[in-house]
Order: C-alpha cells, then sequence, then structure tokens
C-alpha cells in the first residue's frame, strides 16, 4: 500500500478524516433527535436578521436546522480545518520535520509530489463529504424526519467544495514559503475571520456585499439547502482552489527546500543585534531555560500572543462598536424570542448586550480560542516533549516525573489565566466602546468561569499525553470530547434534560453569568474536575515507559 | 563511594509484549572502569540504557547504580551521572548554550569555566541554534551536558556517531581522564575500534542475551590471529576452510585473508604443500574480528532469527 506518494498519503491521513466525520454524523443523527421532539414553533417568525446572525435558515424545520447547526458550523469549522492540517503538512510539513529530502530522493519530481497529495487530499476530503450526505440522508430516515424539499446533496457538495479551498490555500503557502507555522495560520485566520465576516456584514447596511469577499460565503450564502446548488458559487470556490493549486506547484518548484528549519523570532532577531543584545539575552536568553515552565511557556509565546490578540481585539474591543452599528431590529427582537432557542447558544437574551456578547463571543469563540491554547499547551508540553525525543535528556537531569508534569501544568494553567484576562480587558474595552452597559462584575465572572473550562480540557490534554506519550491522542482526546460535550449541553439546555449536567459547558454558561454574575458553585464544580483530572495525570505518568519513538 | 559497583544489573529483563529486548542481564561495572557494551543494532543496548535510567520498567530483575536503586532513587542517581542518549534529540530553537543553561539550572548550577573547556576542547558552536547544527555538532552539545557535570558515572548510547575522527579522539581521551579522576565509564557501541581503544572490560550482547563478558586484554589473548597470504596460483577457498580453526575466508585471486585460531604449524603446512607462498602476514586479530567470531557462534549454535 505504500507504493506511491498517493496511497501514503491516504494512509496518513485517513483517520482524521474518519474521526471527523464519524463524530459530525453521531451529532447531526443526536441534534436531529432532539430538533424532533422540541416545538418547532418556537422558529417561526424570527427577524431574518437574527437568523442570518446564528445561520439558521427561513423557514426552518427539524431538518435544516439540526443540518445548520452541526454541519454549517461545527462540520465547516472542523472539516476545513482538518483540511489545513492536510494541506500545510504536504510540503511544509516534510520540510519541517527533515523529510523532503529523502522523499525528493526518489526519481519523483517537485511537481509530481505535490499532485499526488493534492489528489490525496481531493479524494479523502471527497469521501468525507460523501460520508457526511450519507449520514444526512440516513440520519432522518432512521428519525423519521421528513426532509422534503430540502436539497442535502447540494448544501454537503457546497461544504465539501468549500473545504477544498482552505486545504489548497495552506498547500500554496506552504509550497511557497516551506513554513508550517504561516500554513497553518494564515488559512485559520482567513477561515474564522470570513466565518463571523459572513455572519455579522449582511446585518450592517451598505455592507452586505462585502461579505462576497470571504470565502465561507459561497458555502451558505445562496442557502443551497433551500435553493440547490448555486453553480457560480461552486465555481468559484473551485476555480479559486485551482489557481492555489497552481501557485503551490510553481512555488514549490521556484525555491530551495529549507532543511530541518528552526525559524527566527523577533527575540532572536534582538539577540544578534548588537544594540538589543543586553537586554533580549536578559529577557530570553538565560531566563527562558531558568526553569521547565518558562521554557515550556517560552515555547508557545507566539501562540499565546495571536489568541491574546484575537480575543481582545476582535472578540472583545471591536463587538462593541460592531454591536452598536448593528441593525436596530436586532435590538429590538430579542423579547420576542423563546428562551429554549436562545438555549443553544449559551443562554442570555438577544436583544441585550448580554446576549449579543454571548452568542458572538462567550458562546463558541472563546472557549474555542483558550482550549487551542491549553489544549497545546497540555499536549505539546509534555507529550510533544515524548515525541520529539527530548523527555528522555530531560529525565537524565536529576528532576523527578511528577516534577516536570507538574511545571508543564504549570505553564498550561498560567496561558489559560492570561487569555482569560486577556479575553476580560478586551470585554471591558468593548463594553466602553460601545457604551453597552453591562457589569463589570458580570463580564469578570464570566472570564472567570471561561477561564476554568479552558483550563479542565488543558488539563484533559495533559492527563492523556501523561497516560499515553502520544501528540495524536493528546490533542484529539481533548477535542472530541469537548465538541461532544458543547453540543450535548447545548441539546439539552433545549430539552431542559438533567443529562446537561454531565457536560462541562453546563457549568460554564448554564446560570448565564453575562446576566447574572458568579455562580460559585459552577466554578467549584469546573475547579473540582479539573483538580481530579491532573491529580490523575500524576500516577499515569510515573508509572509508564517512556516511548522510545515519536 | 568506593567498593560500591558504579552500576550492577541482577537479572535484569525487559519484554514488549512478545518481544524479549533484554534477557536476565547480570553485569557489574566497577569504579573506575570504561565498560564496553557491545552488540550489533537491535542487540538490546538501548533497552538496557533506558531501563537503568528509569525511562523504561524491567520486566523482572532490579538495577543499581552508585548503591541506589534504579527506580524509586532515580532523581538522587541523576545527580551523580552524565547521560548521553543514542540518536540524540535536543530542543531545536535553543542554542548550545541555552541548552546546557536549562540543564545547569535544572542541576542547580555547573562550572562554567569546565563548559568553556569542554567546548573549547571538542571544537563546539555552542552560539548556535541547535537545530541548524550538523549531527555532530549536535552530538557535541550532548557530550558537554553529560561531562559538564564532573559525573561519578557516565551513560554513553552511542556516543561517536556523527563526529569526525579528531573529535572522537579528543572525547575518548576525555572519557579516559574521567576514569583517572575515579569516574566509571558505561560506553554502549557498535564500534569496536572505539571500544578497543577505551575500553577496559567488555560485555558482549546479542539478541538481549549478555553472551560475553571479558577484559580487552583476555580477549585479545585469545589468539586468534588475523592471517594474510599473497600466493603464486590462485587460491582455492575451500582447502583452507578446511584447516580447523580457520575463519571468516576471503579470497581475491592469489590473496587470501583469514583469521585463525589453532597452531600456525597446520596452517602452514596445508599451505607450503598446496601452493607456491609468496608472502605471509600475521598479526594479532583486532577486537572486531573476535567479536565477529562471537557472533558467528552465536547464530550457528542458537540458529535465532531476528
Amino acid at each position: 500500500m505504500l507504493t506511491t506518494v498517493f496511497s501514503k498519503t491516504v494512509l496518513d491521513r485517513w483517520r482524521g478524516v474518519t474521526i471527523t466525520v464519524v463524530s459530525l454524523s453521531l451529532l447531526l443523527y443526536f441534534a436531529m433527535g432532539v430538533y424532533r421532539d422540541l416545538d418547532l414553533a418556537i422558529y417561526t417568525g424570527l427577524p431574518a436578521s437574527f437568523k442570518s446572525l446564528i445561520g439558521i435558515p427561513e423557514n426552518a424545520d427539524v431538518g435544516s436546522l439540526a443540518y445548520s447547526a452541526v454541519y454549517n458550523s461545527y462540520g465547516a469549522l472542523a472539516f476545513s480545518g482538518l483540511a489545513i492540517a492536510m494541506g500545510a503538512a504536504f510540503i511544509a510539513g516534510e520540510e519541517r520535520k527533515g523529510t523532503i529530502g529523502e522523499l525528493l530522493a526518489n526519481p519523483k519530481s517537485r511537481t509530481h509530489i505535490v499532485v499526488s497529495k493534492a489528489g490525496a487530499m481531493l479524494l479523502l476530503l471527497g469521501l468525507g463529504g460523501l460520508l457526511l450526505w450519507a449520514a444526512a440522508v440516513i440520519s432522518p430516515a432512521l428519525l423519521d424526519v421528513s426532509i422534503a424539499g430540502l436539497h442535502v446533496g447540494a448544501f454537503t457538495l457546497h461544504l465539501t467544495v468549500s473545504t477544498f479551498f482552505y486545504g489548497f490555500l495552506a498547500l500554496a503557502i506552504g509550497a511557497w514559503t516551506g513554513r508550517t507555522g504561516m500554513a497553518i495560520g494564515i488559512p485559520a485566520a482567513v477561515m474564522v475571520l470570513s466565518f463571523f465576516a459572513v455572519g455579522l456584514l449582511p446585518l450592517v447596511s451598505g455592507w452586505e456585499d462585502v461579505a462576497k469577499f470571504f470565502p465561507w460565503y459561497y458555502l451558505g450564502g445562496s442557502e443551497p439547502l433551500l435553493n440547490g446548488v448555486d453553480w457560480a458559487h461552486v465555481a468559484i470556490l473551485v476555480g479559486g482552489s485551482a489557481v492555489l493549486f497552481v501557485l503551490a506547484l510553481v512555488g514549490v518548484n521556484r525555491r530551495d527546500l529549507r532543511g530541518r528549519s528552526t525559524g527566527v523570532s523577533l527575540i532572536d532577531r534582538a539577540r544578534s543585534n548588537p544594540m538589543t543584545a543586553k537586554l533580549a539575552e536578559r529577557m530570553a536568553g538565560s531566563t527562558r531555560v531558568s526553569r521547565i515552565w518558562v521554557k515550556s511557556a517560552s515555547e508557545h509565546q507566539g501562540l499565546l500572543l495571536v489568541v491574546s490578540a484575537a480575543m481582545f481585539f476582535i472578540m472583545g474591543v471591536l463587538m462593541g462598536p460592531v454591536y452598536t452599528a448593528m441593525d436596530q431590529t436586532l435590538v429590538s427582537m430579542g423579547d420576542a424570542l423563546p428562551e429554549a432557542l436562545l438555549a443553544l447558544f449559551g443562554g442570555g437574551n438577544t436583544s441585550t448586550p448580554e446576549g449579543f456578547y454571548q452568542i458572538e463571543n462567550f458562546g463558541l469563540m472563546a472557549p474555542i480560542s483558550i482550549m487551542v491554547v491549553t489544549v497545546t499547551l497540555g499536549a505539546k508540553a509534555l507529550a510533544g516533549e515524548e515525541s520529539d525525543r527530548t523527555m528522555g535528556l530531560l529525565l537524565a537531569q536529576p528532576v523527578s516525573r511528577s516534577k516536570v508534569l507538574a511545571e508543564k501544568a504549570f505553564a498550561m494553567v498560567l496561558f489559560g489565566v492570561i487569555v482569560g484576562v486577556v479575553t476580560f480587558a478586551g470585554v471591558l474595552a468593548g463594553n466602553a466602546l460601545g457604551d453597552m452597559g453591562i457589569d463589570i462584575g458580570n463580564i469578570a465572572a464570566t472570564c472567570v468561569l471561561l477561564t476554568l473550562i479552558g483550563l479542565l480540557f488543558g488539563a484533559l490534554a495533559l492527563l492523556t499525553s501523561a497516560a499515553t506519550g502520544r501528540l495524536a491522542a493528546a490533542v484529539w482526546v481533548p477535542v472530541a470530547a469537548a465538541l461532544v460535550a458543547h453540543v450535548a449541553n447545548a441539546m439539552a439546555s433545549l430539552q431542559d434534560a438533567a443529562w446537561g449536567r454531565l457536560s462541562p459547558f453546563h457549568y460554564y454558561l448554564g446560570s448565564d453569568p453575562l446576566s447574572n454574575g458568579m455562580s460559585w458553585v459552577d466554578a467549584a464544580v469546573l475547579a473540582a474536575a479539573t483538580v481530579v483530572i491532573l491529580a490523575l495525570a500524576f500516577p499515569a505518568f510515573a508509572r509508564r515507559d517512556l516511548r522510545e519513538q515519536g | 563511594m568506593s567498593g560500591q559497583a558504579a552500576l550492577r544489573a541482577e537479572g535484569l529483563t525487559k519484554h514488549y509484549g512478545d518481544v524479549k529486548a533484554l534477557v536476565d542481564v547480570t553485569l557489574e561495572v566497577v569504579p573506575g572502569e570504561v565498560y564496553g557494551f557491545l552488540g550489533p543494532n537491535g542487540a538490546g543496548k538501548t533497552t538496557m540504557i533506558r531501563t537503568v535510567m528509569d525511562e523504561i520498567r524491567p520486566t523482572a530483575g532490579k538495577a543499581w547504580i552508585l548503591g541506589l536503586d534504579c527506580h524509586r532513587q532515580s532523581v538522587g542517581i541523576r545527580r551523580h551521572i552524565g547521560y548521553l542518549p543514542s540518536d540524540l534529540a535536543l530542543y531545536p530553537n535553543l542554542t548550545g548554550k541555552d541548552t546546557l543553561t536549562y540543564f545547569a539550572n535544572l542541576r542547580g548550577g555547573v562550572d562554567w569555566s569546565r563548559v568553556g573547556e569542554l567546548a573549547e576542547r571538542l571544537d563546539a558552536q555552542l552560539d548556535k541554534k541547535v537545530g541548524d547544527l550538523s549531527s555532530g555538532n549536535r552530538q557535541k552539545v550532548g557530550i558537554i551536558a553529560a561531562f559538564m557535570n564532573e559525573p561519578e558515572l557516565l551513560i554513553m548510547d552511542e556516543p561517536s556517531s556523527g563526529l569526525d575522527p579528531l573529535v572522537q579522539r579528543e572525547f575518548q581521551a576525555l572519557m579516559r581522564e574521567s576514569v583517572e579522576h575515579g569516574a566509571s565509564v558505561f560506553l554502549s557501541s557498535h564500534t569496536l575500534s572505539e571500544v578497543q581503544r577505551v575500553a577496559d572490560r567488555v560485555g558482549v550482547i546479542r539478541h538481549g542475551h549478555l553472551i560475553a563478558q571479558e577484559t580487552v586484554a583476555s580477549m585479545r589473548s585469545k589468539g586468534i590471529r588475523s592471517v594474510e597470504f599473497d600466493l603464486g596460483t590462485p587460491a582455492d577457498a575451500a582447502q583452507f576452510e578446511a584447516v580447523p580453526g580457520v575463519r571468516d575466508v576471503l579470497v581475491a585471486d592469489r590473496r587470501v585473508q583469514l583469521s585463525y585460531d589453532g597452531k600456525m604449524d597446520d596452517l602452514l603446512r596445508m599451505v607450503t604443500s598446496n601452493y607456491e607462498v609468496l608472502d605471509i602476514r600475521s598479526q594479532e586479530a583486532d577486537l572486531e574480528e573476535i567479536f565477529l567470531t562471537y557472533y558467528h557462534d552465536d547464530q550457528s549454535t542458537e540458529n535465532v532469527t531476528t
């Protein structure tokens, strides 16, 4: 099976696609089951602007609600993320690992390799899309839900083609630069920015058409679920992918390949410049290796900086003026909305600034952002050191495994707290700029709960790292757990079901802290769960053989 | 810590599922010696080292370093040892200096003049990022990290990989100097010439079994000789192999190379009665040939497959 670059790439990558598709299918089935048992009268008469904001199509019924909620948000984000990871790993990833030289030592041209890998990506994403389509057809049949009038095929086609675009964007950037960080970061930023732009811009009068500049628009802008395939939109996505593919071919052929690269950070430049060398040395040189936790923290300072900046400026400060600039109908409609519907988006009342921040920031993006930081720290700091094979030398120093784990956990907690504090500062500023009048104590309470839920899943990443030493498991276990927990909580709160209490997210926004202030019980539950998970990590790490290979 | 073994293993065994990576290994490294741990790739050298370093836990058996239990007192042990793992991996984003500072901090300090001296002797570049160094230059950083704390026991897993011959010699000198100051070295290697040059005693491991343990001096005295003939007519390998004690016959037209551990008289009689002998060169076999002898014997008697 390892006969070609194509088949090896498929073999390397099919698991991630399968896991994503299977989880999304299960979530769809689950969501559809919950919606089926709800009184859908609550959805009639919702203002169009509100539906646009939360991505619910006109004339929503059980099927379209479930498809939109699961496939259009989680599904599209997860699937595009998967495509970005693939595209970035293909060229830039091999360069960073230092394997590209060996690969190209075989009588295969660079073009051949890019074509093979791109072909494998198309096959996997295409098959994934096909399976999502199958799940979208089978779920309603099993649940006896009518999907008459819904173009499920068109919907999944748009979804699949839109993920191609992000995959090829990552491939092209990786091929031109050879830098994995850029090849992941830029497409991910494009994805998240356009996700918001497409949700928000149509609500601001005069700016509706600007949304068309963002790729996310072509996923659902034409409402393919209701209107069928919009071939012009599909053509734009396919054409864009094709252009990026050509760019990737040109890019990879025209430059020098990078060796196992280390990259040059700002601090490195400062250290080599005689003017700043002394200061930089004091800040970065000997300081960053003074302790285990300091070193772990310094390795992820870039990630912290990016996420903090995004949380502060985009999710915090910017949302204030955006709220004031928004269509007044959004503000006035709030009281008419049923509570059960709002629960899905984290609760709260959309007519209020609190509700707006909840939907746009705290409901989904804030937990995702903080978890990106805490889970990355939890996984890379411990399992990453094992897969990089540096753990042996680290543990050859007179430090116990428990001390190593404790220091890595401290770095994770520190970063989670920083993201929480920065989010607080951002929302505080947005609150003041937009003159929104949210209670400062309530913002603080919400940010504390946000921090705690971030730490909980970061701790899960550490536990998985400690127990397995496998980087992939340490990333995927908490991500999958968070995804399931989030959907379960949303669905449970719709039904007022008691089993929602099993989801950590129940203890995050379940008490509507942005409106009601701190729930100390919820905070205690999250903190206790985090402590228990962390405590389990110590014996798990101490008992096990270290892994030899990465 | 005089009188106490620098490293002692008793019945050390490690199984990975059905794979027996290490089987009942018992050995002792006495203070002040270089113990060469020889074996082909995959023989269990690294498993042995990772077990005594408490990276992995033995299936059976125990080990002690400087009298301390390798598992229960591993943190204490690590204050007194220097370790160079096989296929060394370091933090690519740190410079050599940063890397050493990191380990020094974890150890509670280091004598930087010693680091400077080591760096000079090995010609190491400490101001460059480790990720940008060649594997040999990276290895030097690892060697300095192992030596910088004046350890009582050095555990080195394939330490010479990637080093050029000059640096190898310097590194071997460093090992000998440490031993002269009372330290011990546990040196895993498949580079026999290296072990021959620095080791006092050698243990040979194959398929997880310690199959032989001897001083380098007595190994040499086994009497195996390397013999080379230049003959007047093309040689027939079978004729040579028929002589008891002859091994590893290599025939290149009129030149014959072989190892021999019998009475020279028997061999010469066969050769002179069949061939015109133009030249004979005979010398004491090096460890490599002795080692290959063990290797072959082991393979033929046990008939193991890897």
